[in-house]
Parts: structure tokens; sequence; C-alpha cells
């Protein structure tokens, strides 16, 4: 496949996530962070194994994250999402980070999503959203589902082969899609990281910092969500915001590496990586030296305020009045 | 149907000086023709409309999803068919993006769209692209035909130079791609149209081609003997049929004569090939007629039809518009220039629509052309102010054959859905099961509601 790639362009993103968590949510918070910082950008979010809430949810902090005029689909992929029949429950956090409503009644926080087909194709968009990026990375933090789907389309392989650095694959404790997470284990053609839940564990979010980091921000779907997630001040596991940190930073020291090895899954879904074992996977390990560190990144970049992207387009500038008013015309 | 005892063959021909005109579907044939079909029935026709430049999308889309009542008023221009057709919606073609080459949208959008491939930026002759999809499903019925495909253009074609930031003009002059690298240029003339399908497959000598010429005869009149005799053996409706035929054929040749007769005295500064209607309706109803004729004789059963060149500049007299196309789509919001892109939007589908209602009264057994076929009318950019590539403007007129299609329908797909997953559909209704076509990833669903 030729590489249209000219100059160098910000790594790519391509986050596969259930967002179900509040370490999903804040490692979206953290991606939009790297990506107003230029050290990344999102290619793509898809969501499987969670209901529409969740999309919308992407969608609402990607338009938290990008003010300014709506970016069309040129420069914004709309978060995939798998709709299977019928969609699986949104949880109550992303529920209520979307239906929050300010003083006036109305929406709290701007959305292109409200309906199944507002979102992408969830193996599409996962493929276009490396198509869209010179160099970029994969957060699998989802069942493998639709990432081995993207495997099966025509030139895939090679263009992964090309373009994507890195896939870091999250355990979470959540039960895999067994086969297709065997087919991308042995079919991905770039090299695969495994983020172990005990790094997840081991490095908790300082719930604290909502209240101080955050607080230049009235409404903040991120905050809304992960107070929603549970009552009460709780400091929540990391493990996606662990997996992000190293996708995009793997030489900046935050975590160690293990010897080769390979990441098994069990026919129970569960995931555990083997030292050894013929693998050619390496999971990260955690460094209690670099902990504090580690914490103070997450917040610095969770918390960021959003950044405008550059227009590449005017925006049209038809007037919505003089639009209805046409359309009437016989 | 009467089936008389005359078992005709589909092949059957009337022969003569410079002629060779095939027939279209009579009842005689009917033992014969069901042998050299597809599985499942008569033969399905499969054709692609491409109009240049986007669609102004908010008079395009119906608001809901579900049967197709009150229309937008662009798609209004449909409402005579609005039941024998899909409007499809969020369709995508992923490579006719900027993604990391920027600028060159109106270079790759014809060719992106067609072959769900990469557009490979040269101006050169090391064209690469992919195989579009006409030529994929002409790879399966191609060979049931005289000609495997036919390509048909209504501007003036280029094959070389720079025609949009690097990218070569044969990305965005043509449509069909038989081979990565190698285009078939479309035919715009309406003579050379006419006699690729009926006239040239008896040798005749450049002079005879002249002299015929010359004398404006037609090149029924060379087939004379063969008509009589076949008309003394069929029964009362084929003579009929075989009559109303040859009747319309004569009426296209005299079109096409009066066309290059009128074009004899145009303007000779005006870039128009010879024998062009100089309006673009009538050149648009002479085209397709041609098509319609092709189809009734089984000449060919894959067709694809560029409306104008991706980034045309054509200028629309006909309704009071001067400004090129082109230009006027890169409207910025200015309300005078987008009513002309809507005008403009407008006569295509109203030209478009007079051409399925064509095929619909044109019978095929106990069917019609219409419902024997599956015609794509779009474009490879949705806001070509903009230059978007999804939410693509796509309509999916026909019923497929055996009511593969249930029309009358707006569907919504979700986003990225590649447009190439309707074109594989086409491709696989055609014979031929490509595991992928372009950047397809599956099949498009929800086409039947059986």
């Amino acid at each position: 496949m030729q590489s249209p790639f000219e100059g160098r362009q910000p790594l790519g993103v391509v986050y596969n996530t259930s967002m179900d968590r509040p370490d999903a949510v804040l490692a979206l918070a953290l991606l939009y962070g790297f990506q107003g910082k230029r050290e990344a950008r999102i290619g793509a979010v898809s969501v499987n194994g969670s209901g529409l809430g969740a999309a919308i949810f992407c969608d609402v902090v990607s338009r938290f994250y990008t003010p300014g005029p709506m970016r069309n689909a040129n420069q914004t992929l709309l978060p995939g999402l798998a709709i299977d029949r019928p969609l699986p429950a949104d949880n109550p956090m992303v529920t209520a980070a979307i239906a929050r409503r300010n003083d006036q009644g109305d929406l709290q926080y701007a959305r292109s999503v409200q309906k199944p087909s507002d979102t992408s194709l969830p193996e599409a968009v996962i493929r276009n959203g490396v198509i869209f990026n010179a160099e970029a990375v994969m957060i699998l933090s989802a069942p493998a589902t639709y990432l081995a789907r993207s495997l099966n389309l025509e030139g895939v392989k090679d263009l992964y082969k090309s373009r994507v650095k890195r896939l870091v694959v999250v355990d979470s404790g959540k039960k895999q899609d067994v086969p297709a997470m065997r087919k991308v284990l042995a079919e991905f053609p770039s090299p695969v990281f495994f983020c172990p839940r005990e790094m997840g564990e081991a490095l908790l979010f300082p719930s604290a910092s909502l209240d101080k980091d955050f607080a230049w921000a009235p409404a903040h779907p991120v905050v809304d969500a992960y107070r929603a997630y549970k009552q009460g001040a709780y400091d929540a596991p990391t493990y996606d915001m662990a997996a992000a940190l190293y996708a995009v930073h793997p030489d900046k020291g935050f975590f160690q590496l293990s010897q080769e090895g390979a990441i098994q899954v069990g026919d129970d879904g569960g995931l555990r990586f083997a030292p050894g074992a013929g693998g050619k996977a390496k999971s990260l390990v955690f460094d209690p030296a670099q902990k504090d560190n580690i914490l103070r990144t997450y917040v610095e970049l969770a918390s960021a305020k959003p950044v405008a992207p550059q227009q590449r387009f005017r925006p049209p500038q038809a007037d919505k009045a003089a639009v209805q008013k046409e359309e009437k015309k016989p | 149907m009467i089936v008389t005892r005359k078992k005709l063959s589909r092949r059957t021909i009337l022969r003569g000086m410079g002629a060779a005109i095939s027939l279209p579907f009579l009842d005689a044939m009917t033992p014969a023709f069901a042998a050299s079909t597809l599985p499942g029935g008569k033969p399905v026709r499969a054709a692609w409309f491409y109009v240049p430049n986007g669609i102004d999308m908010r008079h395009w889309t119906p608001g809901e999803e579900g049967p197709l009542t009150d229309l937008p008023s662009i798609l209004a221009r449909l409402d005579p068919v609005k039941n024998d057709l899909l409007v499809l919606s969020n369709l995508t073609a992923n490579w006719g993006r900027p993604l990391l080459v920027g600028a060159g949208d109106h270079g790759r959008a014809l060719a992106a769209y067609m072959s769900g491939m990469m557009v490979y930026r040269t101006a050169g002759a090391d064209l690469k692209l992919g195989v579009s999809a006409d030529q994929v499903a002409a790879s399966a019925a191609g060979h049931l035909t005289k000609l495997p495909s036919l390509e048909i253009g209504l501007e003036e074609t280029r094959q070389a130079g720079n025609c949009d930031n690097g990218y070569s003009c044969a990305y965005a002059y043509n449509m069909a791609w038989k081979t990565e690298s190698q285009p078939l240029p479309p035919i715009s003339d309406p003579r050379q149209l006419f006699e690729r399908l009926f006239g040239t497959d008896i040798a005749e000598s450049p002079e005879a081609h002249a002299r015929r010429l010359a004398m404006r005869a037609s090149i029924l009149d060379g087939a004379g003997n063969d008509t009589k005799k076949l008309e003394s053996s069929l029964g009362a409706s084929d003579r009929r049929k075989l009559d109303e035929y040859l009747t319309s054929l004569r009426e296209i040749e005299q079109q096409v004569q009066r066309a290059e007769k009128d074009g004899a005295i145009v303007d000779p500064g005006m870039e128009k090939p010879y024998g062009v209607p100089p309006e673009f309706p009538d050149y648009f109803a002479l085209m397709t007629d041609i098509l319609i004729a092709a189809w009734k004789t089984d000449s060919t059963r894959i067709a694809t039809i560029m409306i104008g060149r991706e980034g045309s500049t054509r200028a629309y007299p006909e309704i009071g518009i001067s400004d090129g196309h082109h230009p006027l789509t890169h409207h910025m919001g200015n309300m005078t220039m987008l009513d002309k892109v809507r005008q403009i939007n407008s006569l295509h589908l109203k030209l478009f629509a007079e051409f399925l209602v064509k095929l619909r009264s044109t019978p095929e057994g106990d069917s019609n052309l219409l419902d024997q076929s599956m015609i794509v009318y779009g474009s490879g950019l949705s806001d070509g102010n903009v230059h978007t590539h999804d939410q693509l403007p796509t309509i999916l007129a026909g019923r497929g054959g055996d009511k593969f299609i249930s029309p009358g329908r707006h569907i919504i797909y979700q986003r990225e859905t590649p447009i190439c997953n309707l074109f594989a559909t086409m491709a696989e209704r055609m014979g031929v099961t490509p595991e992928h076509l372009g950047d397809s990833t599956s099949r498009l669903a929800g086409l039947s509601l059986s």
C-alpha cells in the first residue's frame, strides 16, 4: 500500500473501549490532554460491549475538548459503536453525564451523536483511524471482536504493519471474546504489549484532584461521570490510563518492561501474561519509583484545558433561517 | 406471455452492410433465453451514474428513515419513481479524503468512489488505482453479452495532464478501471456509442463507412433482408415488438443524425464533441436512450454513466445558469450560489428520473427493465464546498430482479460504512463474490425486506 505520509504528524491513537469504568473516562481525558499538547491525536474511538450512551459520552467529551465549529469527517471521525441487538445497557456513569442539564433546562454538553446511525461502523472506524495517521498506536480495552474483524479487511494487515507502532492490550479483569482475542494475538502484525490488571490497581487516580485541578470547568463531563460511577470519594484503578500513557510515551521511563512472553487467553475469557512461552509480547512492569511521576502526569494531562484545533477549512456560513425559507419554496 | 413454437436464439442478430443489430427479448426466445441468464431468471443489469462536485445535501437527505413520503426539494424530482428506489444515507468513500496528502479532493473523489482504493498521486503515466466496481461486476456478467460493459460520458474526455494538485486527469475523467492502471475511457459521442453497440460488428471499409455517413443512411437499411426473413417466422405479438423496437432504434439513429446536423452549425469555439446535442437535457436523454436500447437487446449488462467529470465546470444555460458548476459549489454559504447548485442538482435528478420512467415502461417478459436493474446514482463528494467524502448522496434504483431490492425507502447506515459495501453487494448479485471490493467491510444489509 502506498504511504501517503508527507511530513511529521502527531501520533494517532485508536482507542477501543467499553467506556464503562472511571479509568476509561479518565483515559479519554488524558488522550485529549496529549492532543492539546500536540503529542498525539485521537484517530478513532470505538465502543463495544456498551450501549449508545457510551458512544454519546465519547462524542460529548470530544466536543468538550475540541471547542469551536464542529469539525467535519475529513478531520474527526465520530465514535464507533457495535450495534448489537439488543444494545447493552449503559453504565449509569455515562448516563449521568450525557443527561446533565444546565440552569435553562437544556442539555449541558453539545453532541453530534444522538442515535445509533450517528455512530461509526466499528471495524471501519478502527481501520480508518489508522489510515488517518502516518503513525498510530492502538489501545484495546474492550472485547477484541471488532479489532479482529478489522484484520480481515483488504490490505489492513499491511496497513497496520507499516503504521501501527504498538498495540497495548489492557487487562481490567473483564472477560474477552476468546476467538477474537486469540486471532488478534496470532495475527496482529505490530508489537503487542500487555498492561496487567495489577498495574491499574497499583496506580490509583487521586480523586481529590477532581475538586482542585478540574475546577476550571464549572461543568466537566469526565468529572460528572467519575462522580456518578460510585458515591463518595474514591480513588479509581487506572487500567486504561496506564495503557494510554505507555502507548504514547513508551520511552519516557514510566514503566519497566518484562522479557518477551505470550499473552494467553483462557477459555473463560481471562487474560494472563506468560513470560517466555514462545511469545513476542512484553508486559508492562510497575516501577514504584515512578508512581508519583505517573500520577502527576495523569492529573496534568487529564485535567488540561481544551485547546482549539487548527481549522483546515473555513466553515460554511449558510444562514439557517435562509436555508429553511429556501426549503419552503415550491 | 405467448410462447410460440419457434425457438429463437437470444443471440439472434440482424446482419447487413455495416450492421449487426441485436434484438430485444421476444416471446419466441423464451426457451433459449432461460438458458443464458444468470441464476434466478432474467438478466440483471447494473449501472452507475456519477454526478460531480457533490450535492446540496440540505435539500437531499430525507428527514426520517423508512418509507419515502415527503421528499426534500432536490429529491422531489424523483417523486414519479420514488417507489422504485432506495435512498441510502451515511455511506463513505474513505480514500477520497485528504488524509495525509492534502488537497486534490476532486482529483481523488471519482476514482476512490468507484474503486474503494487509494488514488496514487501522479500526473504522469504511472497511474495506480484499483479495479472499479463496475468492472468487478463485469468480470462475472461481461462474457454473457456482446460488450462486457459500456462506458458513457456526458462531457469531453481527457486522459492525461494534471487536473487537480498532481492527480492525473485520468482519475477525474474515467469511472471504469479494468485494472489498477487501465482506465476505460467513456464514450461521449452519441454516434460512436450507437455504432459501438449496433454498427461495427461486421467489417466495413472506411470508404463504405464514410459513404454511408455521407448519405446519412440508416444501418437498419442494410439489415432489411434479415429483418423480413425474421418477421415471417414470428408470431403477431413478436412481430409487433420487433417493429416497435426497430422503430425506436431508427428514432435514436435519427436523433443522432439530427444532433450531428445541429452540431455542424454550433459555434466551433465550443469544446463539444461532434454530434452532441447542444442542449444538455437532450444529450442526457439521447445517451440514456442508447443505454436502454443496449439493455433491451442484452448487448451489455454493465454500464457507467459519467454525468460530468469530477470537478466539472459545465454551465447550464438551459436553466439560466451561466456560471460553472464547480465554482458554484464553492459557495462559502452564498445563498445565490447555493440556489444555483440546487437547480443543477435538481436538473440532473429530473433527467435521471425520466430515464427511470422509460426503463419502467420498457417491458421485459412479465417484468420491466427497471425491475431487472440496480442503478446507482451518486457522487464521491457530499458537501462540495468543504469536500467531504462521507454521508454521500446515494440512490439505488430498481429491484435487481426477483425482488432482490425492496425499494421505496430511506435507509440510514452507520457512519463510515463504505460505499463499496453497496458495490460488493451489487457485484455479488451480478454473479461474482469478491471477498473484498475495495475497502468494503461486508455486504450492505437491509436492501431487501424479505
